[in-house]
């Protein structure tokens, strides 16, 4: 074939282009693998290495050349080759040899004489054939892993149990553990990683041999696939020196070629007799035609050809690998790998997916035209790909909290964190200042809110979800609501969390609908099937869900909300479909006063213009006023100097970058689940009943709710989220102790009755202060006793302002001051009463 | 090769050769230096060490490629439009028991054949394409370059009797070949002339990036021992190497099919080095707006106070001139001429000072609006304008967008230099209906204009890039869609004619530009305290002022500062920041 240019075929002269046609790579000028040839060099040597057939190596059937075999084999191979009938090329000057460049390898040479007499060794290398293959069959035979009992010693080994797995289910490849293989022999690791190519035959022939003692009619070639190295490459630090190395890297497909038949073997037919040929095997990617008929009568010359559909196919693919964003350097573009995909790794993965690959890093050179015998001095790089792993479907198994669809956010697979990484956790983890470490280094450049942020920390790492046996569920995620005067930063920090929350949605709420936040049946045009399609809050399942400009949203969309914020699912009953869905998400809300600025005098429900029933779902309500205050703006004002005098940086040195604070986070979500201690139940307790007291005023009258039993669940998930931050699998009487200065804070600012200053939940929860509601009782019986006194049933009526000028004359029990909308209201009461008729700007008694 | 034996001029190669040799005799050994550099670099560094030795080099491009022979030394000025990865490449092999090097050339050398030892290093490739917006006044005349050329290359092929296969001579024998057919390059006018389109246009979908100008010239550059973070997307460099042209690569083009495409870098099948010369780079340094200015560096620093005022006097007045005498809008004006980002904290770009004229409409635009931006054209190295119509905003790529079928990067508008000025010109926005390209190029807009970053889609991705642009906006009103820092209403009193400047005094209003922006700054103790006075008790009274707005106040001390040439800022330039805020606010209202 013409991409062939081996020593062994250098007398083939131009190959006609319309050879290769089964060659995915056109114009390149290779040459089978470095194993393939030592075979047929080594046919010579009557060791167990030769005998067996050489099966359809994946290796060797792509046509494709390693420029680094070593020196020492091309030698070697011209010496033996021409009696064995291999490829004695090396005589012929004249022919084009790009295959055989050296390696720069210090094993280079060293056997070179040693060649001949000991038999086995591996080509430029001091690896010894035989060793290698007993080392791999101890390693299949006697493999057990380590937290297998000593008792177990007679029991079969991990791989034998494979291999006995594989022969009854007649696959064809097992898979081995790099890892397993590192720690049973480092030896034999470091050889397979630095000579795959030899490895791995050998390693394929002593499976072969396995498999045949156990079932000697198994037919099928089983293979080996290495997965799980322990170093993994960046795809950026590829370098000429990694060349027929074995590697693995991580990256995202993001282009697959279609599936492209090679030919493995060939059948030919003599056009004169009709005699069939048996099946000639592709050598180094080609196939040499008979010249003349077998069949002994015949002879025929010229007459064969081929026959394609008893031919023997097998798939390949060529897909394309690019760096994964977090890998790019500053101002860089990601670089990208071809890989080479063959028979059962055929579409493995589709564009988009994230996978990680192992397999070998392979060069070859380029023919300049496929008439042209002169070669390019470039190489185009390859990967043969031996084990691909997806790194989706792994996630979706290990049903990580923190697992992330979303390509930007990088938290995602890394979860499982190597041990360095891990100490480093458990001991930033250790420090006494965890929790304001973290607080400052989340939005580091946004100033004060040190309360907001720690609420947005707790709803970070948030609490415990709990199932009870009975069916009750009682949430985990802890939802938030910022409401601030415009300029506030608000959604800088929705911006930030965003970033840092694993599947966060970030929505306005001017522009979402309710099925767009909850989930959405449609019709499918085409079959007519009703499908559902999430919505953002189905999306953002075990995320959080940013909706900013929440006091925008149309009030279908917010009622939407209630059930995803209390029994975190989304119940859909439309058009044939009854379903349910997850929608375990914290949301993080941020609103605008509906004045634009935050009116002190009105409440916060007025302020916000959100219903109360979606209002008490928020575990914390902040209120981010922008007080005028000196002590604020000069830290502002000198922030803002040391920004632009180069000191910039030193101000926020003691920050958690942002990969450690989102793996910090994930970690601390996946693996840590604190309990209540003892005494932070009791000190729970107390502190509810105290909060609840708090609203009983010696000697007053009217009745202040301080604290509802949806308080106290906030107060568990906060402290449980605090206990998270340390690592901690205990709620410590501390964690509860912040989490009420948290609420406290929250609700202090927001739940305040302006009236009274105290905290008063009646205003969360319905609106209006109970000392709003006194006073208004007030204006109506006064009201009341004025028509009463004043005006018969029937009457003249009366105008309102008139009413207002009696109730101010009045007023002995009214100390505040009386406008004519509070009249207004009062008279509406007592109209609904059936006391009194309003007519425009008048009264009537009836 | 007696004496010296190469000239790094016309035979940059046979340098590279003989320092190889030199490099051998002394114990370097190709086997184990992966390709590590032996001394050309500083061979080469050394020999175009001033200023005066590297202007003898000719500047690659659309003209210059004309006559420029391959195989000798080049400069190639131009922004990192992509980087191509890296490519192995045989760079040593022994030629019967000697080394020899490929290095910073395209085509094998080595004997096939016999067997070789071949040693496989690695470079880097860039795609490099003139800076968008570059202006007139930045390139430099290469006539008397090319007639000294011609008659270099003249001699050669008198000289030359035969050609020898032997590589020393290999170049000249391209040289020759090159000289028979004329250029190689010549097809290139042909497919210059179809692919040419003008800076607003939408890039075609072909198999190359459209350039941003009609006879722009790119270049593959390649890259030899230099660390990854040294170069860096977008970045102006001026790249002074090989210029290589490799005959047989063209034949590549018809037998390729859609699997070899596959695993090929497709970069011949995309750039045929026809169209696109490869540039084998030896030394590279950033271009900074200096390296444009003919012949004179930089103003001397802070020592001459008095140059710096004059040359802004000078300034102003043109400045005041062209905006109708509205000295305020042309002091407003030259501070963001001056800006720069100098510093990145998470989101916020620091000394970023966009400026946004309004009050103006379509007819005061066709008189301001052109007077400026020619003006601006004359001042800047490199300048763009954008006019923000509904159909340019919903056809136009604005965002560079990555296309997975060529592997390239594709250029969108906002894919430009650091340093570049954009004009935005919204008088021309009518209502209308965006749609989702212009909502996103809309988006795009705001956050360059916010955050100083443009997002490059990599449709699994987006990734943000950081830039610096100076933006100036027309509007008639004050614009919602591009919030700039700055908001100025222009009164101009009378219209100007446009006055004509000499060549003499645009190079000096250049120069001051160039050293003004260049110049460090910073605070004294004092002067702190009372910034941070001043700012508190402009907080105190105004609440609505943000942090962007104190912000601002800084920068533009920042400007004021270094327009006097002053490095430190001095009270009295902090009162004129304050002064020139109160004068805005007072037309705002």
């Amino acid at each position: 074939m013409a991409s062939d240019s081996s020593p062994g075929n250098t007398n083939d002269g131009p190959s006609s282009p319309g050879e290769n046609v089964s060659s995915p790579i056109e114009n390149t000028y290779s040459s089978p693998a470095a194993l393939h040839r030592r075979r047929r060099g080594r046919s010579s040597t009557p060791t167990q290495f030769a005998t067996p057939p050489p099966p359809p190596t994946r290796l060797a059937s792509s046509n494709s050349t390693p420029p680094t075999s070593r020196p020492s084999a091309a030698r070697s191979n011209g010496r033996n080759g021409r009696g064995g009938g291999g490829g004695g090329g090396g005589g012929d000057p004249g022919t084009p040899l790009s295959t055989d460049e050296p390696l720069p390898s210090s094993d280079d040479g060293e056997d070179d004489g040693a060649d001949d007499t000991t038999p086995t060794f591996v080509w430029g290398t001091n690896i010894s054939v035989q060793d290698v293959k007993s080392a791999i069959e101890m390693f299949v035979k006697h493999f057990r892993e380590a937290r297998e009992n000593s008792e177990d010693l007679f029991r079969e080994g991990k791989y034998m149990v494979s291999i006995r797995k594989v022969i009854e289910i007649e696959g064809e490849w097992i898979d081995v553990d790099a890892f397993d293989v590192f720690d049973y022999d480092p030896d034999l690791y470091n050889k397979m990683v630095r000579y795959p190519l030899e490895v791995l035959a050998i390693f394929d022939i002593v499976l072969m041999d396995i498999v045949s003692t156990i079932n000697r009619l198994f037919e099928k070639h089983v293979q080996v696939r290495i997965f799980n190295l322990r170093t993994s490459t960046s795809m950026r630090n590829l370098n000429p020196s990694d060349i027929e190395k074995m590697i693995s890297l991580k990256g995202m497909i993001i282009r697959s070629s279609s599936i492209i038949p090679e030919i493995r073997e060939a059948v030919f037919r003599c056009l004169v007799c009709g005699y069939f040929s048996d099946p000639i095997i592709v050598d180094r990617g080609k196939i040499s035609e008979p010249p003349t008929c077998l069949k002994q009568e015949c002879m025929a010359k010229n007459s064969m050809t081929i026959v394609h559909n008893r031919c023997r196919f097998a798939d390949k693919q060529i897909v394309r690998l690019q760096e994964t964003p977090d890998e790019i350097p500053e101002g860089g573009t990601p670089h990208t790998v071809s890989l080479l995909l063959h028979d059962k790794l055929v579409d493995n993965g589709k564009p988009g997916d994230r996978i990680e690959v192992t397999g070998i890093y392979r060069a070859m050179t380029v023919r300049v035209g496929p008439a042209h015998r002169t070669v390019k001095s470039v190489f185009k790089t390859y990967i043969d790909c031996l084990h691909i792993k997806k790194a989706s479907k792994l996630r979706m198994s290990a049903e990580d909290p923190m697992d992330v669809d979303n390509s930007l956010r990088r938290v995602n697979e890394d979860v499982e964190l190597d041990e360095e990484k891990l100490r480093k956790f458990q001991e930033l983890s250790k420090q006494p200042d965890i929790y304001e470490r973290l607080s400052r280094s989340l939005a580091p450049n946004i100033w004060e809110l040190d309360d907001v942020k720690k609420g947005l920390l707790c709803q970070l790492f948030g609490g415990n979800a709990l199932n009870l046996a009975s069916g009750a569920n009682f949430r985990g995620d802890i939802n938030i609501l910022l409401v601030g005067d415009p300029g506030t930063s608000k959604s800088q920090l929705l911006q930030y969390i965003h970033k840092l929350s694993p599947r966060g949605i970030y929505t306005s709420g001017r522009g979402s609908s309710a099925v767009g936040l909850t989930a959405y049946v449609a019709k499918d045009p085409e079959t007519g099937e009703t499908v559902l399609e999430s919505g953002a809050l189905v999306l953002s399942d075990r995320g959080i869900c940013c909706i900013d400009e929440f006091d925008k949203m149309s009030d279908s969309a917010r009622s939407m909300l209630h059930e995803v914020m209390e029994q975190q699912t989304v119940s859909i009953a439309k058009a044939g479909i009854i379903a349910s869905l997850n929608a375990r998400t914290s949301v993080l809300a941020c609103a605008n006063p509906s004045g634009s600025r935050y009116n002190p005098r009105l409440s916060v429900i007025e302020n916000i213009h959100l219903p109360p029933t979606l209002l008490s779902r928020f575990d914390l309500i902040y209120l981010i006023l922008d007080k005028p205050d000196e002590q604020t703006d000069r830290r502002l004002a000198k922030h803002i100097v040391a920004l632009h005098f180069e000191n910039a940086e030193s101000a926020q040195e003691e920050a958690i970058d942002i990969t450690t604070l989102t793996t910090y986070v994930s970690y601390a979500r996946k693996n840590i689940h604190p309990k209540l201690s003892d005494e932070a139940a009791e000190e729970l307790t107390r502190g509810y009943v105290e909060m609840r007291k708090a609203g009983k005023f010696a000697g007053s009258s009217k009745k202040v709710i301080t604290a509802t039993p949806r308080q106290i669940e906030s107060l568990i998930r906060l402290s449980e989220a605090l206990a998270r931050m340390r690592f901690s699998e205990w709620v410590e009487k501390h964690d509860v102790d912040e989490a009420f200065r948290l609420l406290r804070v929250a609700m202090q600012q927001s739940a305040t009755d302006h009236a009274t200053g105290t905290i008063d939940m009646d205003l969360i929860n319905t609106g209006v202060s109970a000392s709003e509601r006194m006073r208004r009782d007030t204006f109506v019986s006064s009201i009341r006793d004025i028509a009463l006194e004043k005006m018969q049933i029937g009457g003249s009526s009366m105008r309102l302002s008139e009413l207002l000028e009696e109730l101010k004359k009045h007023g002995g029990n009214i100390n505040t001051e009386i406008h004519l909308h509070d009249v207004r209201k009062a008279v509406a009461t007592l109209s609904s009463e059936g006391f009194l008729v309003v007519e425009g700007d008048r009264i009537k008694r009836v | 090769m007696g004496g010296p034996a190469y000239d790094c001029l016309t035979n940059p190669l046979g340098a590279v050769r003989f320092s190889f040799v030199n490099a051998l005799s002394s114990g370097y050994d190709p086997a184990s230096s992966v390709g590590k550099d032996w001394g050309v670099v500083d061979l080469f560094r050394h020999y175009f060490s001033d200023e005066s030795a590297i202007s003898q080099v000719p500047i690659l491009d659309s003209s210059s490629i004309k006559w420029v022979q391959p195989k000798t030394l080049v400069r190639f000025r131009g922004m990192i439009q992509d980087m191509l990865g890296n490519e192995f490449y045989a760079g040593a092999y022994k030629d019967d028991s000697t080394w020899r090097t490929n290095k910073y050339s395209d085509v094998s050398q080595f004997p096939e054949g016999s067997s070789t030892e071949i040693q496989v290093w690695e470079r880097r490739l860039l795609y490099c394409v003139p800076v968008p917006g570059k202006n007139q006044w930045t390139e430099c005349s290469s006539q008397e370059l090319k007639n000294r050329f011609l008659d270099l290359t003249g001699q050669n092929r008198e000289k030359r009797v035969r050609v020898d296969e032997e590589m020393t001579d290999s170049m000249d024998s391209s040289t020759l070949e090159a000289g028979r057919n004329g250029s190689p390059f010549k097809k290139m006018k042909v497919g210059e002339a179809t692919s040419s389109a003008s800076e607003s246009q939408v890039p075609q979908t072909s198999g190359i990036p459209p350039a941003t100008s009609a006879d722009s010239l790119p270049c593959l550059v390649k890259i030899y021992d230099s660390p990854e973070s040294d170069l860096k997307l977008n970045d102006v460099v001026e790249f002074l190497g090989v210029l290589t042209f490799d005959p047989i690569v063209m034949m590549d083009t018809d037998t390729l099919d859609e699997n070899s495409d596959a695993l090929s870098e497709a970069e011949s099948v995309q750039m045929p080095s026809e169209k696109v010369p490869r540039l084998h780079c030896l030394i590279h340094r950033k271009l900074e707006t200096q390296h444009f200015l003919h012949g004179s560096s930089l103003l001397p620093e802070p020592k001459s106070p008095q140059i710096f005022k004059e040359i802004r006097e000078s300034l102003m007045k043109y400045l005041t001139g062209l905006l109708g005498n509205d000295h305020i809008a042309a002091q407003f004006l030259l501070l963001h001429l001056l800006s720069k980002v100098h510093g990145r904290v998470d989101n916020v770009a620091v000394g970023k000072l966009s400026l946004n004229l309004i009050h103006l409409n379509k007819e005061s635009m066709s008189i301001f609006g052109t007077q400026l931006s020619g003006a601006l054209k004359s001042l800047l190295p490199f300048t763009q304008s954008i006019p923000l119509t509904i159909e340019y905003l919903n056809t136009a790529s604005f965002g560079p967008k990555k296309d997975y079928g060529i592997n390239r990067l594709m250029p969108g508008v906002l894919q430009i230099a650091d340093g570049t000025h954009l004009i935005l010109d919204e008088t021309e926005l009518q209502p209308g209906t965006l749609n989702s390209v212009g909502v996103e190029n809309a988006n795009l807009l705001k956050n360059l204009l916010e955050c100083q970053k443009v997002e490059y889609d990599f449709q699994y991705y987006k990734m943000e890039m950081a830039t610096d642009v100076q933006m100036l906006i027309f509007s008639e009103g004050k614009s919602n869609i591009m919030p700039a820092d700055l908001v100025l209403p222009l009164q101009p009193s009378q219209v100007n004619s446009l006055e004509v400047i000499t060549p003499e005094t645009a190079e000096t209003w250049r120069c001051y530009l160039a050293t003004c922006k260049s110049l460090s700054h910073s605070i004294g103790q004092e002067l702190q305290q009372v910034v941070e006075n001043d700012l508190v008790a402009a907080r105190q009274t105004d609440r609505s002022l943000g942090s962007q707005d104190l912000s601002r106040l800084l920068t533009m001390a920042r400007m004021i500062s270094v327009s006097y040439g002053e490095t430190t800022l001095s009270l009295e330039h902090w009162q004129m920041v304050l002064e020139l805020e109160r004068l805005r606010k007072e037309r705002l209202k």
